[in-house]
This record gives structure tokens, C-alpha cells and sequence, in this order.
């Protein structure tokens, strides 16, 4: 059954895959640091308020991954932060979330050299997020 | 995001801030998979980023996203020079050979090439 996009439903089921996931324990071996997504309102596409998932990643583990408001996920070591609509896109393998940060429509907040040099871990996660069975509010 | 990731790590790595320090050059780096470029003009401890590829580069380096990133998880190894032999620099080897990767300038100017491969790695 589908879960409402950036719930907090959705944000255990989220959790769950980066946990069953042997290629993001790999990749993520040594990461220590918190990590924020800003999902901007979007209230043309019923997304109204923003959101901040807020991740709490370590040496491979999500710790704990929650919903809560944008000013918490901005709080993280790492903040990445777009509209709902470009975070549906990636979520939905419609934007490559690299892509997405060198063109600038993911914004990045933090060191840029930790970042990159976990791309792998980070593209893991965005494959973690399409493996679930998400109801957007914008298809309602 | 690419100069950002310069700075970065010309700030906090000191063995690279000779590197910065020496280079002159202008290197584009054009990402084919969505048709964006930039110009990056090092000019002796400044650089300047321009959007899109600029007149009289030394280098252009042609390939997807992916790539580049992985060009910056190029380890550096003895003497300064990137490592090829590990997974990540067997890729992007991989990646030269089939064409994927492609890099204008590449046969006059490796030793400019190592210099910025040294600046924009991050291990």
C-alpha cells in the first residue's frame, strides 16, 4: 500500500531499504555526519508546507530517519534542499540526483570534497527512495 | 558545484594549493548526459568559472555526470599522479577507451592534466 510522500510512514519504509541495502553499507562505510532534505512547498501542487527529512547516517547505517520541519533538516551537517516537485523527479528516477547537483537544482550545503566522495553511497539512497511505494499529493 | 569543490579542497588540503598556486590554464568540462559545460580559468591562485566552454582552453574534458564525479574520486598516487589501477581509476580508464570519456588538448598537455586531476580530487 502507498504511503503519503515525506511522511513519516514514508520515512520508516525509507529507513528499512538504505538498512537492507548491502551496497549502501558498503559505500556508506565511514560516513558520520547528519544529513537534511528541504522539501520546498510546492502549493500549486498540494504540497503546501515544507518539509525536512532528517537523516542521521553512520559508518553505513541510517540511524534513524525522520519527517519534521525545514528548519530541523537545516540544522544537519549536510543540507540538500529543492522543490517537491524536483524531489518527486528524483524519487521517480525522473532526475538523476548527480545531475541534479551539478546543474544546481539540488542545492548543496556542506563540504563539498565529504559529499563527493560518497557519491555512490548517496546514489544508493536515491535508488533506496524509488523502492517505495509512494502517493504523491500532486496525483491525488 | 565544480568550483565550489575546488575551493574546497584547495582551503583544506595544503598539498594542493601549489598545485592552484602554479596553474594557468583554462579547462572545460563539458557533461554530455545534460548538455552543460563550464570553463574553468585558473589563473595562478585565482580561479574563475565561466558557464559554458570558453575560447583558448588547453583541456576539455567530454563525459557524462557520473564520470566527472568519479574523475574527482580519483585517488593520487606516487610522483602525484592519478591512480588507474584501483576500481575507480579502472573505470574511468575504461571509460577513455570506449570513447565515453574524451579529453581535447589530452596529448600536449598531460602534465596540466595532472595538476588539475590532483585539484579536483578528493581523496
Amino acid at each position: 500500500m502507498a504511503v503519503a510522500a515525506f511522511s513519516s510512514d514514508w520515512a520508516k519504509l525509507f529507513k528499512d531499504e538504505v538498512n537492507k541495502s548491502s551496497v549502501y553499507k558498503s559505500a556508506g562505510k565511514g560516513w558520520k555526519w547528519t544529513v537534511g532534505l528541504v522539501v520546498e512547498a510546492e502549493p500549486d501542487k498540494k504540497f503546501p508546507e515544507a518539509r525536512g527529512v532528517v537523516m542521521d547516517l553512520f559508518d553505513g547505517e541510517a540511524r534513524d530517519i525522520t519527517v519534521g520541519t525545514a528548519s530541523d533538516a537545516q540544522k544537519c551537517d549536510f543540507v540538500i534542499t529543492a522543490p517537491y516537485s524536483r524531489w518527486k523527479q528524483v524519487a521517480t528516477k525522473e532526475l538523476d540526483a548527480t545531475k541534479g547537483m551539478l546543474q544546481g537544482k539540488l542545492k548543496l550545503k556542506g563540504d563539498l570534497p565529504t559529499i563527493v566522495r560518497y557519491t555512490k553511497a548517496s546514489q544508493e539512497m536515491t535508488e533506496c527512495t524509488t523502492r517505495i511505494d509512494v502517493a504523491w499529493p500532486d496525483e491525488k | 558545484m565544480l568550483g565550489g569543490l575546488i575551493e574546497a579542497n584547495v582551503e583544506s588540503r595544503k598539498e594542493k594549493q601549489h598545485d592552484f598556486q602554479t596553474l594557468v590554464a583554462k579547462v572545460g568540462i563539458w557533461v554530455t548526459d545534460i548538455k552543460e559545460g563550464v570553463t574553468l580559468d585558473f589563473q595562478g591562485g585565482t580561479l574563475v568559472v565561466h558557464t559554458g566552454l570558453k575560447p583558448k582552453r588547453r583541456l576539455t574534458i567530454r563525459t557524462d555526470a557520473e564520470t566527472v564525479m568519479n574523475l574527482s574520486n580519483l585517488k593520487i598516487g606516487l610522483l602525484g599522479l592519478p591512480v588507474y589501477y584501483d576500481e575507480v581509476g579502472r573505470g574511468v580508464a575504461f571509460k577513455l577507451l570506449q570513447g565515453k570519456l574524451r579529453i581535447d588538448g589530452l596529448l600536449a598537455n598531460i602534465a596540466t592534466l595532472n595538476t588539475v586531476t590532483r585539484i579536483f580530487s578528493v581523496q
